[in-house]
């Protein structure tokens, strides 16, 4: 079982982008609050062994539904999506250029191909195959996940 | 009860009812479908933290991908009505929409 001060730091993280995300003026900051509330809460799921409800929760979520968020509020011009923090902007896409390039090493090294002895967690047995093929899976997930964050990093570019 | 359990049921819990105030309180459609997600999570994480202490089991896996999937698409529906109501109305208000609707 994960230490209990690990559920309070990532329960408080949680509530944290929760709270921003309910209460910010802004829709286009209540956006991106809530796609990073996603991916905490699938963090949460794979940190206490539940992989395939973590990332299902991660593409449903912080993926489909932060895209059709988006379109939405695209559609309705209820925002200017004009945030103009450059530097946090930079920062975002620093980050996501290292985890993709450390993921990609890590993936492709074959660290995470073989079955080394972790058994998989009860979900994923009802998936053999993809867990089987789940560094190509995880591949995939990363570029969606980058993609995801390139996305973001360009709304917080915006400025007048 | 474990100690994160507890934590992540509190978390769950506090999530649930927050989302479920700001979708009554909203003024904002748009945000009221972020609510909606928001209690959506509550919910999921709530019933997951209720099986961790449960010996391995498939029903708990499968109720929180059940719920996680029913959620997606009520939103997706939600957001589709908001579409359908804007381009109506002209705006994402539920007190101008009802002003406008009598």
């Amino acid at each position: 079982m994960v230490s209990e001060y690990i559920a309070l730091a990532i329960g408080g993280v949680l509530l944290a982008t929760v709270l921003v995300a309910l209460f910010s003026k802004k829709v286009s900051i209540s956006l991106i609050a809530l796609f990073y509330s996603s991916i905490m809460l699938g963090v949460t799921f794979t940190v206490y062994g539940d992989t395939l409800v973590g990332l299902l929760t991660m593409v449903t979520f912080a993926g489909a539904v932060s895209v059709l968020l988006l379109s939405v509020i695209l559609i309705t011009g209820e925002s200017k999506l004009d945030i103009g923090a450059g530097r946090a902007s930079m920062g975002l896409t620093a980050l996501t250029i290292a985890v993709v390039v450390s993921c990609v090493y890590v993936l492709t090294s074959g660290l995470a191909g073989a079955p080394s002895g972790i058994l998989p967690d009860v979900s994923t047995v009802v998936m053999l195959f993809a867990w089987q093929y789940r560094p190509w899976d995880l591949l995939i997930l990363v570029t969606v996940f980058a993609s995801a964050m390139l996305a973001v990093a360009n709304l917080l570019s915006r400025s007048e | 009860m474990q100690p994160d359990e507890t934590v992540l049921m509190a978390t769950g819990t506090a999530l649930l009812f927050l989302g479920i105030a700001s979708v009554s309180y909203s003024k904002n459609l748009i945000k009221s479908m972020m609510a909606f997600q928001v209690a959506v999570f509550g919910a999921n994480l709530s019933l997951f933290s209720s099986g961790l202490l449960a010996p391995p089991d498939l029903q708990i896996h499968v109720f929180v991908v059940l719920s996680i999937l029913v959620g997606a698409a009520v939103e997706a529906a939600g957001l589709a009505v908001i579409v359908t109501v804007y381009k109506k109305y002209r705006t994402l208000n539920p007190a101008e929409i009802r002003r406008l609707r009598a």
